[in-house]
C-alpha cells in the first residue's frame, strides 16, 4: 500500500527488502478481508440501502470527518492526538448560534471560524514553540473549554429559531446532504495541503524527526501551529454543521469527537509516532466508523456498544500493524 | 529567575501548594467561609477519589509512559463492584480490583511485548473500558442497595478522616516507604529516565512497566469501587471527572511526561493540592467552572514550564533583550 | 593457561543477510583482546550473542571448558560475562553508588546496606577513582567519569570476561589514560578483556592480541607483536590500503566564503574567530568537550550564540537555523540518526528536504520537478539510483551520509559544516565522502569540518584550527599541519592540565 509519506511508487523500491514488502500486502488483504466482511454485514443488515438510513449516515459522518481531518493533520505532525478538538467543536456550535442570533449568518461563519483557530493556535504554539507535551496542553485546553463556554451561557443550551439563517448549512445539493458535500470538500482540501503544499511535507517531516527538521532549516513551530491552526478550523466547521443541524447550541455535542476521531486516523494508518498518514485513508476509517455504527443499531444493539467496538478495533489495528510488520 | 526556580520539579509540589492556599485566602477576603469546620474533611473525601487514581498515572508517567485507560477503569470498576457486591462489599472489591489489576497487566504485557506506545494501547483499553460500563449500565446510572456501605464510607473516623481517605493516605505511605527504601523505586526511576540504559544494566524494565500498569488499574479500580458505594450509584465516568485532575495531580506533583522525574511524596502533594483547590472553592460557593478554569490554567502553565525549549525561548529572549 | 571463554563455530543470519558465519573463538585468563572490523563486519553480533541479547542459530559457547547456554542478559551476569556498551547505560537522575548497583543480581529488595558502598568504593578505588563522591549525581559526571562508573558496576558484579565496546570513542586524551589504566589494573586482576575500536593505536598500546572480523567471517587472530598498521588494515579491507586522503588543495583563491569574528556560546565558546576561504577545507580539532562542535552548531543558528559572522561579505544574523539555511550555510550533524535523517521517509525525501521552497510556487509543489532532482542528487552523491524509494533507514551509515550532502550539491557554493563527517561511517565510504567534500571545494564552497579522529585530520585538512575550552589556540597550513603540534594545543596549555578538561566537558 503507497504511503503519502514516500514519494516514490512502490514498483520502483526494486524488491530490496522483500520481507517489508510482503508484510505491507498481508496487510493490505487483511484490510479488504476486514472492509469486504464490514460492508458485507452491512448490505445483510435490513434497511441499511434505505435512503434516510444513507443520509444520515453521511450527515453523521460529515461531522466526526472534519474533525478527523484535522486529527491526523496534527497527528502526522509528531503530536499523537487532541483531547481539546471535540470541546473545540461544542464551543463552536455555542459562539456560531449567539453569532447568528446577533449578527447573522455570515459574520456568524466568520466568527465561528476564527474562534476554532485561535483556540487551537493557542494551543499549537504552546506546543510548537515552548515544545510544551501536546497531551497536557490539550487536557489543560479542555479543561479551559468546559470551565469558560458553559460559564458564559450560565450552563444552559442555547437556541436558534428557525429560518435565522442556518438552513444554508443542512440543506441538500446534487441530491446529498449539503455536510457530506463539505466534507469531501475539506478531505480533498486536506490531501492536498499534505502531499502538494511545502507545508504539509514539512509537517511530515518535522513529524518524522523535529530535531532533524530543524538542523534543515525548517521552522518547526511554525509547521506545528499550522497543523493545529488547520484542525481548529475543520472543528468550527463540524461545529457550525452541527448547531445547523440541530438548531441548538450544547456543550455535549463534541463530547465523543475525540475519541472516534481519533479511532479512524487510526484505522486509516497514520503512524501514531507521526511522520507518516493521509486524510483519504482517515475517511476510509471515518466510514469504518459509521457503517459500524449503524450496523450496531440496525441490529439491535445499543448505540453504547460502539466505544467496544473502537476501542477493539483500535487495539487490533494497531496490534496488527506492529506484527506484521514484525515478520 | 528565582521565581521560576520555585517551580522545578523538586519544589513544585510545596510551591504551587502554597499559592493554591494563599490565592483561595485571598477570595476568602478574611471572611472565614473557607476555614470552616468542613473544609480539611471535604478535602480529604475528594483526596480519597483523585489521590490513588493519580498514584497510578503519577507512576507510570514516572516509568515515561502513559495510562489513559484509567478514565474508563474507574467506571468500569464502580459499576462491576456496584452489580456483584451487592450482597458482600467485600465480593464487590474484590472482582472490581482483580479485573483493574488484570485489565492493568494485560495492558502493559502487550506494550512490552509488542513494543508499542502506551498511548495507543490504553486508547484502546479506555474506550473498551467505556464500551463495557455503557453496556453494562445501558448509559443509566444503576442504583447500590446495600446503602449502610455508603454511610459507613462517608463517616468521619479521626477527626477529618474517612475510611476513603484513610485508605488512600495509607496507600501513598506505603509506596512512599517501598519507593524509597528497596531498590523497586530506583529501578522505576531508571526505567523512566533511560529505558535502554536501565535494560543494559540488567534492569528488568519489562516486569516493572507490566507491574507498574497492573498496579495502576488496581488503584483506579479500587477508586471506582469505593467512588460507587459511597454515593450508592455507579454511571460511566467522562474524563473530566478522573483523567484531567489525576494528571494535573501528578504533573503539580512534579511528575513529567518524559519520565524519570517526581516521587510519590509530590504527587500525594499535587493530589491535595487540586482537592484543596476544588474544596475551597466549595467552601467560598464559587462554581465549579471557576475550579475546571483554575486547573486548565495551572497544567497550561506547567505544560509551558515543562516544555523542552522553555529555557531556550527564555535566553533567547534575554539575549535580545541585552542587545536592544 | 587455560581459556576462560570459547566460541565454536557459531553462526547467526537475521533474515536473508548472515550477520555471523562460523565464527570460533577462545579468550584466555588475563588476555586483552581487540576485536576489529568494519562496521557491519559482525562485531556487535557477537557481543550481543555473548551478552544473552540474540541467540545464536548454530555454535555453541563454553565458560571454563563448560558448554553453556545464554539466554538473557541475567544468565550473562550470572555467567560472570559484563559489558560496557557504545552508549552509556548511567541513569542521570541517580546517584554515583546507584548506578553502580543498577540491575545487580546481588543486591537484595533492601538496597541500603553499608557493605554495599565499601563494595562500591573498593571497585572505583581499583581502577584509580577511588576519589569520586558515591553520593553524587551521575548526571554531573563528564564522558569520561561515566565510563568509569560503568566499569566500577562491572568489577563489582565481579565479571571475569568483560567487553569493552567502544570505550573511547567520544572520551578526551586524559580520560583514556584513565581508562587504560583501568584496563591494565583489571587484566592484573587476571579479568579477561575484548576490547571493540577503531582506533588502530588503542589495538597496539593496550591490547595482547587482535581478532579481525570481515562480512561476518572472523579471518584471523594473531598476537599484536605480529602485526602492523597497514597490515591490519588491509586484513579489515581484505584488499590493499591504498592512500584514503586526497591532495591538499593548492593555489589562490577568492574572497573569504565564512568569517567569523568574536563568536560566543555562554560557558562553551569564547571569543572564536576564523576564516574560511572559498574551495578551502578547514578543521577544527579539539577534544570531547573542547567546544568544537558548538562552533559548527552556532553557525549553524542551533545554539544560541554573539558575535559577528559574515557569509560570502553579507553579515548573518545568529540564532536562527533557517535564517542561516537561507544564506547558504549547510549543516551536517555530529548525530545523524537524531539531528540528520529522516528515518521514517525514504530516500528521496531525504534528499529534497531543504529545496522544497525552491521547487514551489506560491507554496504548492511539483512533484515532477521534485523526482527528477531526487534522482540527479542521489547520483551525484554516489549512492544506487535504485533506492531512491527505500527507507532512509535501511541504508549504511555512509549511504546516509552521502545522501545528507545531497542536499547541498547544485546549490549556489556557499558554506558546509560538517561535526564529525565520517562517525560510524565504515572505511570504504570514507574514501567517498572525502571525495564529496574535494568536489565540494571545487565547486567554491567553503568547507569547515570538526573531528576527533587526529589521523583524519592531518590527512585532509586545507586549515587546522585548534580548539582548546573554547578558545582558538592556534591555526596551521600546508606543512605545518603535523600531529604533534595539534596534539600539544588541544591537550595543553601545562597551567590548565589539573581539571580543565573535566570542566570543559562538563560545560559542553
Amino acid at each position: 500500500m503507497s504511503q503519502s509519506g514516500t514519494i516514490t511508487a512502490p514498483a520502483a523500491a526494486g524488491g530490496t527488502r522483500p520481507g517489508v514488502r510482503w508484510g505491507s500486502l498481508a496487510m493490505l488483504v487483511l484490510r479488504s478481508v476486514f472492509l469486504v466482511a464490514l460492508f458485507g454485514i452491512a448490505l445483510a443488515s435490513p434497511g441499511f440501502l434505505s435512503t434516510a438510513n444513507l443520509m444520515a449516515m453521511m450527515t453523521s459522518a460529515a461531522f466526526v470527518g472534519c474533525v478527523a481531518i484535522g486529527m491526523t493533520l496534527i497527528t502526522v505532525g509528531g503530536n499523537i492526538m487532541s483531547f481539546s478538538l471535540g470541546a473545540t467543536v461544542s464551543a463552536t456550535t455555542l459562539v456560531f448560534v449567539g453569532a447568528l442570533l446577533a449578527w447573522g449568518i455570515l459574520p456568524a461563519i466568520l466568527v465561528s471560524l476564527l474562534f476554532g483557530m485561535l483556540v487551537a493556535l493557542a494551543q499549537g504554539l504552546v506546543i510548537g514553540w515552548f515544545g510544551a507535551n501536546p497531551i497536557v496542553v490539550s487536557i489543560a485546553a479542555f479543561a479551559l473549554i468546559i470551565g469558560i463556554a458553559p460559564w458564559s451561557t450560565a450552563g444552559t443550551s442555547l437556541f436558534l429559531p428557525a429560518g435565522a439563517g442556518q438552513e444554508v448549512l443542512r440543506g441538500k445539493l446534487l441530491g446529498l446532504p449539503i455536510e457530506f458535500i463539505l466534507l469531501i470538500g475539506l478531505a480533498v482540501l486536506g490531501q492536498f495541503l499534505l502531499s502538494f503544499t511545502v507545508f504539509g511535507r514539512n509537517l511530515l517531516m518535522v513529524g518524522s524527526s523535529r530535531w532533524a527538521a530543524e538542523a534543515a532549516g525548517i521552522r518547526a513551530w511554525r509547521t506545528v501551529a499550522g497543523s493545529y491552526l488547520w484542525a481548529g478550523l475543520f472543528a468550527a466547521v463540524a461545529g457550525m454543521l452541527l448547531a445547523s443541524r440541530y438548531s441548538k447550541g450544547n456543550m455535549d455535542y463534541g463530547a465523543t469527537f475525540d475519541y472516534d476521531a481519533i479511532t479512524a486516523v487510526i484505522v486509516g494508518g497514520t503512524a501514531i509516532q507521526g511522520g507518516r498518514g493521509s486524510i483519504l485513508r482517515t475517511m476510509i476509517g471515518v466510514l469504518v466508523i459509521e457503517v459500524t455504527r449503524v450496523v450496531l443499531l440496525l441490529n439491535g444493539f445499543r448505540q453504547e456498544w460502539q466505544y467496544l467496538i473502537s476501542g477493539v478495533i483500535i487495539l487490533s489495528v494497531i496490534l496488527l500493524q506492529t506484527t506484521v510488520a514484525r515478520k | 529567575m528565582p521565581l521560576l526556580h520555585l517551580l522545578s520539579p523538586y519544589r513544585r509540589p510545596a510551591a504551587v501548594f502554597a499559592a493554591v492556599l494563599v490565592l483561595l485566602l485571598i477570595l476568602d477576603g478574611g471572611r472565614g467561609d473557607l476555614l470552616g469546620s468542613s473544609l480539611l474533611f471535604s478535602l480529604f473525601q475528594m483526596f480519597g477519589t483523585v489521590g490513588p487514581v493519580a498514584l497510578g498515572v503519577g507512576l507510570t508517567m514516572l516509568i515515561g509512559e502513559f495510562d489513559l485507560s484509567v478514565a474508563g477503569m474507574v467506571g468500569m470498576a464502580g459499576c462491576i463492584a456496584v452489580m456483584t457486591g451487592g450482597d458482600n462489599p467485600w465480593l464487590g472489591l474484590l472482582i472490581a480490583v482483580g479485573i483493574g489489576l488484570a485489565a492493568g497487566v494485560l495492558q502493559g504485557w502487550l506494550m512490552t511485548r509488542l513494543k508499542l506506545s502506551s498511548i495507543g494501547v490504553t486508547l484502546g483499553g479506555l474506550l473498551i473500558f467505556f464500551g463495557i460500563s455503557y453496556a453494562l449500565t445501558e448509559s443509566r446510572s444503576i442504583e447500590y442497595p446495600n446503602l449502610d456501605v455508603a454511610d459507613v464510607l462517608g463517616r468521619k473516623l479521626v477527626g477529618f478522616l474517612s475510611i476513603p481517605s484513610l485508605v488512600a493516605v495509607g496507600l501513598y505511605v506505603v509506596v512512599a516507604l517501598v519507593f524509597g527504601m528497596t531498590k523497586l523505586g530506583r529501578d522505576l526511576i531508571a526505567v523512566g529516565s533511560d529505558r535502554r540504559a536501565a535494560v543494559s544494566a540488567g534492569v528488568p524494565a519489562n516486569a516493572l512497566v507490566i507491574a507498574t500498569f497492573g498496579f495502576s488499574g488496581a488503584l483506579a479500580a479500587l477508586c471506582g469501587t469505593l467512588l460507587g458505594y459511597s454515593l450508592a450509584s455507579a454511571a460511566p465516568t467522562g474524563l473530566a471527572n478522573v483523567l484531567v485532575p489525576a494528571t494535573t495531580a501528578a504533573i503539580l506533583g512534579g511528575v513529567s511526561l518524559a519520565g524519570g522525574t517526581g516521587r510519590p511524596g509530590g504527587i500525594a502533594l499535587g493530589a491535595l493540592t487540586i482537592c484543596l483547590l476544588q474544596a475551597g472553592l466549595n467552601a467560598l460557593g464559587m462554581s465549579s467552572y471557576a475550579h475546571e478554569i483554575l486547573v486548565g490554567l495551572v497544567m497550561l502553565t506547567i505544560a509551558i514550564l515543562d516544555g523542552s525549549r522553555f529555557s531556550i525561548r527564555i535566553d533567547e529572549l534575554r539575549l535580545s533583550l541585552r542587545r536592544s | 593457561m587455560s581459556a576462560i571463554l570459547s566460541v565454536d563455530r557459531i553462526s547467526k543470519s537475521f533474515g536473508a543477510v548472515a550477520a555471523l558465519q562460523d565464527v570460533s573463538l577462545t579468550l584466555q585468563a588475563g588476555e586483552i583482546r581487540a576485536l576489529c572490523g568494519e562496521n557491519g563486519a559482525g562485531k556487535s553480533t557477537l557481543v550481543k550473542i555473548l551478552m544473552g541479547i540474540e541467540r545464536p542459530d548454530t555454535g555453541s559457547i563454553a565458560i571454563d571448558g563448560t558448554s553453556v547456554a545464554i539466554r538473557s542478559p541475567s544468565q550473562a551476569q550470572a555467567l560472570g560475562l559484563a559489558q560496557v556498551a557504545q552508549e552509556l547505560s548511567v541513569i542521570p537522575s541517580l546517584s554515583v553508588l546507584d548506578n553502580i548497583w543498577l540491575g545487580s543480581a546481588q543486591v537484595p529488595l533492601l538496597h541500603r546496606r553499608r557493605a554495599f558502598r565499601q563494595r562500591a568504593q573498593d571497585a572505583l578505588a581499583r581502577i584509580g577513582a577511588g576519589h569520586y563522591d558515591l553520593d553524587r549525581q551521575a548526571g554531573t559526571l563528564s564522558i569520561g567519569e561515566c565510563q568509569m562508573v560503568e566499569i566500577a558496576r562491572l568489577m563489582v558484579r565481579d565479571a571475569r570476561v568483560l567487553i569493552l565496546d567502544e570505550p573511547t570513542a567520544t572520551l578526551s586524551d586524559t580520560e583514556i589514560e584513565a581508562i587504560f589504566a583501568a584496563v591494565r589494573a583489571l587484566k592484573a586482576e587476571g579479568r579477561s578483556i575484548i576490547y571493540i575500536t577503531h582506533r588502530m593505536g588503542e589495538v597496539f598500546s593496550l591490547c595482547d592480541s587482535v581478532s579481525v572480523f570481515r562480512n561476518g567471517r572472523h579471518i584471523v587472530t594473531k598476537p599484536v607483536d605480529d602485526v602492523d598498521r597497514a597490515g591490519l588494515i588491509e586484513m579489515m579491507l581484505g584488499r590493499s590500503f591504498e592512500d584514503m586522503y586526497l591532495c591538499r588543495q593548492q593555489g589562490a583563491t577568492g574572497r573569504p566564503a565564512l568569517a567569523v569574528e568574536n563568536l560566543g556560546v555562554p560557558g562553551v565558546v569564547h571569543g572564536f574567530s576564523m576564516t574560511v576561504p572559498r574551495g578551502r577545507l578547514v578543521c577544527i580539532a579539539g577534544q570531547v568537550g573542547s567546544g568544537a562542535h558548538t562552533v559548527l552548531r552556532a553557525l549553524a543558528g542551533l545554539e544560541l550564540a554573539t558575535g559577528r559572522v559574515s557569509v560570502d561579505d553579507r553579515p548573518l544574523r545568529l540564532n536562527s537555523a533557517p535564517r542561516a539555511r537561507a544564506q547558504g550555510i549547510h549543516f551536517i550533524s555530529e548525530n545523524r540518526a537524531a539531528e540528520g535523517i529522516f528515518g521514517r521517509m525514504s530516500v528521496a525525501d531525504n534528499v529534497i528536504a531543504t529545496r522544497l521552497p525552491a521547487a514551489s510556487r506560491l507554496g504548492l509543489l511539483s512533484w515532477p520537478r521534485l523526482r527528477r532532482e531526487a534522482a540527479r542528487l542521489i547520483r551525484d552523491a554516489g549512492v544506487d539510483e535504485r533506492r531512491l524509494g527505500s527507507m532512509i533507514g535501511d541504508l549504511s551509515g555512509g549511504n546516509q551520509q552521502k545522501i545528507l550532502f545531497g542536499r547541498a550539491i547544485g546549490q549556489t557554493p556557499g558554506v558546509l559544516l560538517m561535526n564529525e563527517p565520517t562517525r560510524g561511517v565504515d572505511v570504504g565510504a570514507r574514501a567517498e565522502i572525502y571525495r564529496l567534500m574535494r568536489s565540494f571545494c571545487e565547486q567554491g564552497f567553503g568547507l569547515v569540518m570538526t573531528s576527533t579522529d587526529l589521523e583524519e585530520i592531518v590527512g585532509v585538512a586545507d586549515i587546522v584550527l585548534t580548539i582548546y575550552r573554547g578558545r582558538l589556540i592556534g591555526r596551521y597550513e600546508k606543512e605545518a599541519i603535523t600531529m604533534n603540534a595539534i596534539l600539544t594545543d588541544i591537550t595543553h596549555p601545562p597551567a590548565l592540565t589539573r581539571n580543565g578538561i573535566n570542566e570543559a566537558a562538563a560545560a559542553s
